[in-house]
Order: structure tokens, then sequence, then C-alpha cells
């Protein structure tokens, strides 16, 4: 207590490395404080170029890198799931208006969850990073919208072709099942031939009927397959159904996220290149705030 | 004092004779005493413009034995019948018409038919032949038991089962109008709410009720998510969303008319119960109204009849 009332004092004791140490110490306390108040206030436009001064000079301020701005940073690396959870009220107020079609989960302090839509069975698209506004999604549902943009073009949906095939399947197994009666018939006509054979008896010939004798064996074989697989088939083509729904299921949801993103972002590149510049346009909306708030006192 | 001087003179064998006249005219006596309080009850049930004296008759009515050891009447209603005359006298008194009470020649014996619906279709009361009692009203050709009633308990149930059965497979899918359907619909509903109304009957509309706060179980209580599922797609190629249910696990769609139906669990932690809501802002649509009017509902609904098929009170529809 009575060191901190005589600083003059101190100071013009202490030699060059604890004048930078006091003087770093201080920075660190301004750039504590400074962020502070900035919560606050809810100046959170200041918050972010306190984060991460850098890359908020070079997006907003088109200015070269410079990691000196980003000295301090390290000091809140701790906080950052606590300050990720104070910046994303605004931040998700903004997006909802921005992205109407996506909504946030906070799984814990600071983490969000993306979910694409509110229809049923909606998917989880990523996170948000709320320190970086950035989304991050996940890679394998990225890429199934990106294809069903894709294929839009040829009007075909993501799983088209799959449940092309797998219909097809389907039919074919019911046919093998419509088919059971002609095959009974041709078992009963081919165990007559091979009855048939079986009484000739040639000396001569007798390679002839063997022959004969091993393809109407090879004929009923054949058949004997055939029936198992009918057999069978209603499991399969259960299983195939429920193949077929998951499928429709998935493209029904794809095409949701589709129009949603059109309805928005009137197309998928518009979109991407939204995302990409998220950072830069919700700051400036901040700026832009800010400005406005300063006007009006 | 005269008939002890008389008796003296009779020996016992025509004492015994007398004995069994008596006996007779005894027998003869409560049975046609019987057959009285029987025309009463008949009198007050078709003439009686009071409730309560109506469902009285109905109730004694509906088990009376009417033949006696000495007196046995050749011309008899069945007890069944006075379940359906007392319907007939309810709906009567209320100015519905629509069942119509017809009886069948050269027999005392009733059945209801409706314009509506053509004479295919016969309905009729069975009496329950068990300590429960009670009766249902029973369609003849298809052989569906439409509800269960007890006059004595007071109590209506409905049975959804024999109402998607009736109405939509046999009649709404053959081509009846949906306003032909409603008209009959209204009659058993209606029935339902003078019950309740005049008498204080414990009715369950079941899936026919319009209350939003009706939560029409289903039969498979934790449903598989395919049957969802198939909603949703099925929704979507008809240009409506099921969208995810806002509370708690679910799914609900919008339909027009201001309808929201949820379907969800509705049951307690560890135990599901999924559940069918239907909200309308008037309390006018019950789920059966939206499987008559919406072809990809009922569609829906009939193709998963074995996990949505709404539970009916289990007591009286096993």
């Amino acid at each position: 207590m009575e060191k901190q009332s005589q600083p003059d004092l101190e100071q013009n004791e202490q030699d060059q490395p604890t004048r930078e140490l006091t003087n770093s110490l201080q920075q660190k306390l301004d750039y504590l404080s400074t962020l502070r108040q900035a919560i606050s206030a809810g100046d959170d436009r200041l918050i972010y170029e306190l984060i991460d001064g850098d890359h908020y000079h070079q997006a907003l301020l088109n200015e070269e890198p410079n990691p000196a701005r980003n000295t301090q940073v390290n000091l809140i690396t701790d906080v950052h799931p606590a300050i990720s959870h104070y910046l994303s009220t605004k931040l998700i107020d903004y997006l909802a208006h921005e992205y109407p079609f996506f909504y946030y989960e906070e799984t814990q302090l600071g983490e969000f969850q993306i979910y694409f839509g509110n229809w049923w069975d909606r998917r989880r698209f990523g996170k948000l990073n709320a320190l970086k506004v950035a989304f991050e999604f996940s890679q394998e549902e990225f890429n199934k919208l990106q294809k069903t943009f894709e294929l839009a073009a040829s009007h075909k949906r993501f799983n088209t072709d799959a449940i092309q095939r797998i219909s097809a399947a389907n039919d074919q197994l019911q046919a093998l099942i419509d088919a059971q009666g002609d095959r009974d018939q041709q078992k009963d006509k081919l165990r007559q031939q091979l009855k048939e054979n079986g009484q000739r008896n040639s000396l001569f010939d007798s390679g002839r009927i063997k022959d004969e004798r091993q393809q109407i064996i090879d004929q009923l074989t054949k058949l004997a397959d055939q029936d198992e697989q009918a057999n069978n088939a209603h499991a399969t083509m259960k299983d195939n159904e429920a193949k077929i729904l998951t499928l429709s299921k998935e493209d029904t949801i794809l095409a949701y996220e589709k129009q949603a993103i059109e309805k928005s972002f009137k197309s998928f590149e518009n979109f991407n290149e939204r995302n990409r510049s998220l950072y830069v346009d919700y700051l400036t909306t901040l700026i832009g705030k800010a400005q406005v708030d300063a006007d009006d006192e | 004092m005269l008939m002890t001087n008389d008796a003296k003179k009779i020996d016992s064998a025509t004492l015994s004779t007398h004995g069994k006249l008596s006996m007779f005219n005894e027998g003869l006596k409560s049975g046609l005493a019987n057959g009285q309080k029987f025309t009463k009850l008949m009198d007050q049930l078709i003439d009686t413009n009071d409730g309560e004296t109506l469902l009285a008759a109905a109730k004694e009515l509906s088990d009376f034995k009417l033949d006696s050891a000495y007196v046995t009447f050749p011309h008899q209603y069945q007890n069944a019948d006075y379940y359906l005359i007392f319907m007939s006298r309810l709906l009567g008194m209320h100015d519905d018409e629509h069942a119509i009470l017809n009886t069948r020649a050269h027999s005392e014996s009733l059945y209801h038919v409706f314009n509506e619906l053509s004479d295919d279709y016969t309905f009729l009361y069975q009496v329950v032949d068990n300590d429960n009692g009670g009766a249902y009203y029973h369609e003849q050709t298809t052989g569906e038991n439409l509800f269960y009633i007890h006059l004595e308990r007071r109590l209506l149930r409905f049975n959804s089962t024999a109402f998607t059965n009736l109405f939509i497979n046999k009649l709404l899918l053959k081509g009846v109008g949906v306003d032909q359907i409603n008209t009959v619909l209204a009659t058993l509903i209606n029935f339902g709410h003078y019950l309740q109304d005049d008498f204080g009957f414990n009715v369950d509309f079941n899936i026919l009720d319009v209350a939003n706060a009706a939560k029409y179980e289903l039969h498979e209580a934790d449903l598989s998510g395919e049957v969802v599922d198939k909603l949703f797609v099925t929704a979507a190629k008809n240009d409506y969303m099921l969208q995810n249910s806002p509370h708690g696990h679910g799914a609900q769609i919008q339909l027009p008319g201001n309808l929201l139906i949820d379907i969800f669990d509705a049951g307690s932690a560890g135990t599901a119960k999924w559940v069918i809501t239907v909200h309308d802002d008037d309390q006018r649509v019950s789920w059966f109204d939206v499987l008559l009017h919406f072809d990809f509902m009922r569609d829906w609904y009939l193709e998963n009849i074995e996990s949505l098929a709404i539970k009916a009170d289990p007591l009286v529809f096993a």
C-alpha cells in the first residue's frame, strides 16, 4: 500500500528491465481493463478488435498483417468460451435475420451447434464460431448440399439414382416372386425329362445322354436358386423399402435446404460468398451501429 | 270366517287341487302384473317427454324378462331393441331424425338405417352377454361395433377402429361423399353429447373428439421414427412441411384452415407415449375429420395403421 502511494519514487529506483516489465504488465492491465469495459459497455465491435486485432485490421481496414497487434490475446484464451457466449447474443440476432434457416444450440458454454431448418429431423450442419464470426460447416453435410445444387441442373436429386437402382431391384424381386408358378411348371417338365433321360439306355450314345442329363440338372439347379431368392425376397424388399425411405427423407431435407438458401440468397454461390464475407459484414454493421449511437448522443 | 267353514268341508284331495289352482292363479296374476309393468315401461319409453323417465324406462327394459312360468308373450322385442328405441327417442327429443328406426317385416325386431347411407348398412344394438352388461351399437354388414353404452353406469365409449373401418375403408374409399358421412357422424356424435349433457354420461369421443386438449393415443406407444419419416416425405410431396416440434420430441404440421397437427411423445421419462393432437381455433376438428379431408394424411394413417391406430377404451374394445 505504501509503495503504491509513491509510484514516482519507485520508478526512479527501477532498472531498465524492471521498467520494461512494469510497462509490459501495465499494457496487459490496460488490455484486460479495456476488454472488461468493452464488455460492460456492450461494445462488441471493440471486443472483436481486442480478441484478434490483427485480423480485424487486415479485414476491415485493409492493413498489412502485423502480429504485434495480437501481443496480448493469449491472456484471455482460457475465457474464450465465456467471451464466445457473450458475443453470441448479438451475433445470433444478426444471423437470425441474414440466415433465417439456421438455428443454434449452445451445447456447452460458448459452443454453438448449427441446425439447418425447422423441419422434421433437420440436419446438424456444423458449428458457429462466434469469436471468428464464421460458420464451420460439417464438410460431409456441406458436400451433400453442394452436390444437390449441382444435380438440380439435370433435374435430379441427391439420391435419385440410388432410389432408382433400389426400386429396380425391388421390381426384379417382385417379378421373381410373381414367376413362381412358371418356375414350378418348368421344374415339373425338367423332372419329367430327367426321368425319360434315365430310362434311355444306349451303348453308343451314352456320352450324349450324359450331357443332356447334366444340362437338365443345371437348369433345375438354376431354378432352385431362383426359388430361394424368391423366398428371401420379401425380407430383402422390406429392407430396400427402408433404404428408399431413408434416401427419400434425405432428398426431402436437401430440397428444403436448397429452397431455404435460394429464398434468402438466390443462389448457392451467393450463399458461399456471404459466408466468406461474414466477418466483415457483421463487423461493418457493428461499426455502423456504433456510428448511429454516437450521432444520437 | 266363511272360508274357514268351507275349508273344513273340503277333503284333502280337493285341498290340493285348490292349492294348485290358487298357485296357478297367483302365477297368472304375477305374470300379468309383470306384463302390465312392462306395458307401463313401454308407455314411458315411447311417449314420455322427460329425459330421466325415458332413461329409467330404457334401463329397466334393457334387461326386462317379460315371460314368466305361467304367462308368455308370443310377440316380443329383444332387450337390445329398447336401446335402439331409447336412442331414437333421445335423438328425436333433440329434433335429430337422421337415424331412421325400422322394423323388420314379419317379426318384432328393430334396426337403424340412415338416408345418407345405402340400406346395406343396418345398425342395431348387441347386448353384452357377461357380467359387465351394456351393449354395442353394431353395424351388421361389416360387424363393426361403433360404440359401447352402459345405461346403468352412464358411460359411452366410441371406437376408433370401427369408425375407421366403416366410414373410411368401406364408405369414403368406395365413393360415399364426405358430406353424407358427416351427417351420419354428426348424429352419432350428437347422441354422445345428449347423453353427456342431459344425463351426465361419461363419454369418450375417442377419435371423434374435437377438443384441442384431446390426446389421441397411438397403438405403438413407442412410435418408430420411420413412421414419422414417412409422413415427412409424403407431406413434402403434397407441399406441406412436417416441422420439428417446438416442445419436446416430435413433429408438427400446419394444414389449411389454421389446423395444427402435432405428433409427439407425451410420455414421462422412460415410458414413451406417442400421441396425436389436433389444434384449431374453434375446436371443431377431430383427428377423424383430418382423415376425412386430407388424402395424404389418411393414406399415411392407413398405410401405418398397425402403429398409428388410435387406442379406444381397452376395457370394452379389446
